[in-house]
């Protein structure tokens, strides 16, 4: 019981600092380098990478573990249409698509999780965020019916999203082996 | 799986990027030792060579090759003898 309100603690902050980065940061500055872009959406939504990472580490337990903070991103962005049908159908999708993915790919014999005895290919881990974000945009596109360029911009923003918060984690790594004198002892 | 391992999961995540970028400080061999002695160290604080060598991560690596990386693991700081009595005990640097 602790570890699982431990993973949801972790899981859904990760998901809320992502989200607030994107929609604090770096879709401001996108405003400002692509003024004429007709989307409104994210060219790097960091929030798909934490979906994508809580289910490869979590497995069915991320839908739990994500749910109080995708809740919580719906909330400060749309205010009390966090109860409209429409959003919970949303929520639902972008908690449970990417474990849902995980685990077709497991029965169809190809098994990404984490095993003690198998590197991890993040590659493959890439791949399925594609697919992924292939299904999330398609269904909450249909949901909310929004143009296609927000769903090529769903697309970019995911897939981007998540590769450069897996870039963001192995230099947060570094740098964290850095300091506690891991690489320095070798140089 | 603890949440230590968790953490080692993603950090293995990240190192098997980190091979298709170039931007990767152990050779083949060493990572999969040094993935091995994560595992065993698990277990127990200390690790054997002995423990090691057996692991299906290193079972394929020949036994020069072997003591090659480890003692480059060593030189690197990944991994470092243990200070009791025994030889062939190793502890494993990091995560932390």
């Amino acid at each position: 019981m602790q570890r699982w309100v431990f993973e949801t603690l972790l899981a859904s902050s990760a998901y809320v600092i992502a989200s607030v980065l994107t929609f604090e940061i770096l879709m401001p500055l996108q405003n400002i380098f692509f003024p004429e872009y007709p989307s409104h959406a994210s060219l790097l939504f960091l929030p798909h990478g934490v979906r994508v990472l809580s289910a490869w580490l979590l497995g069915w337990r991320s839908i739990i573990a994500l749910l109080p903070g995708v809740f919580l991103v719906f909330a400060m962005v749309g205010g009390w249409d966090v109860f409209l049908p429409s959003r919970l159908f949303a929520m639902a999708i972008a908690v449970a698509t990417a474990p849902i993915v995980f685990y077709s790919c497991k029965w169809l014999g190809w098994d990404l999780f984490p095993n003690p005895h198998q590197r991890p290919c993040w590659l493959c881990v890439m791949g399925v965020g594609i697919v992924t974000s292939f299904l999330v945009s398609g269904l909450t596109n249909l949901t909310f019916g929004s143009a296609a360029a927000e769903y090529i911009a769903f697309l970019i923003g995911d897939i981007s999203g998540l590769f450069f918060l897996m870039l963001g984690l192995y230099f947060g790594f570094w740098f964290f082996d850095k300091r506690s004198g891991l690489i320095s002892r070798e140089e | 799986m603890t949440e230590i391992s968790k953490l080692t999961e993603l950090r293995k995540l990240m190192q098997s990027m980190e091979r298709t970028l170039g931007l990767e400080e152990l050779s083949p061999v060493e990572r999969d030792i040094y993935y091995a002695a994560e595992e065993l160290s698990k277990r127990n604080d200390e690790v054997r060579t002995f423990g090691l060598i057996e692991h299906t991560l290193v079972q394929s690596v020949s036994r020069p090759t072997f003591f090659r990386a480890l003692k480059s693991l060593v030189q690197k700081g990944y991994m470092s003898q243990s200070g009791s009595a025994n030889r062939g005990r190793y502890i494993v640097h990091g995560p932390k």
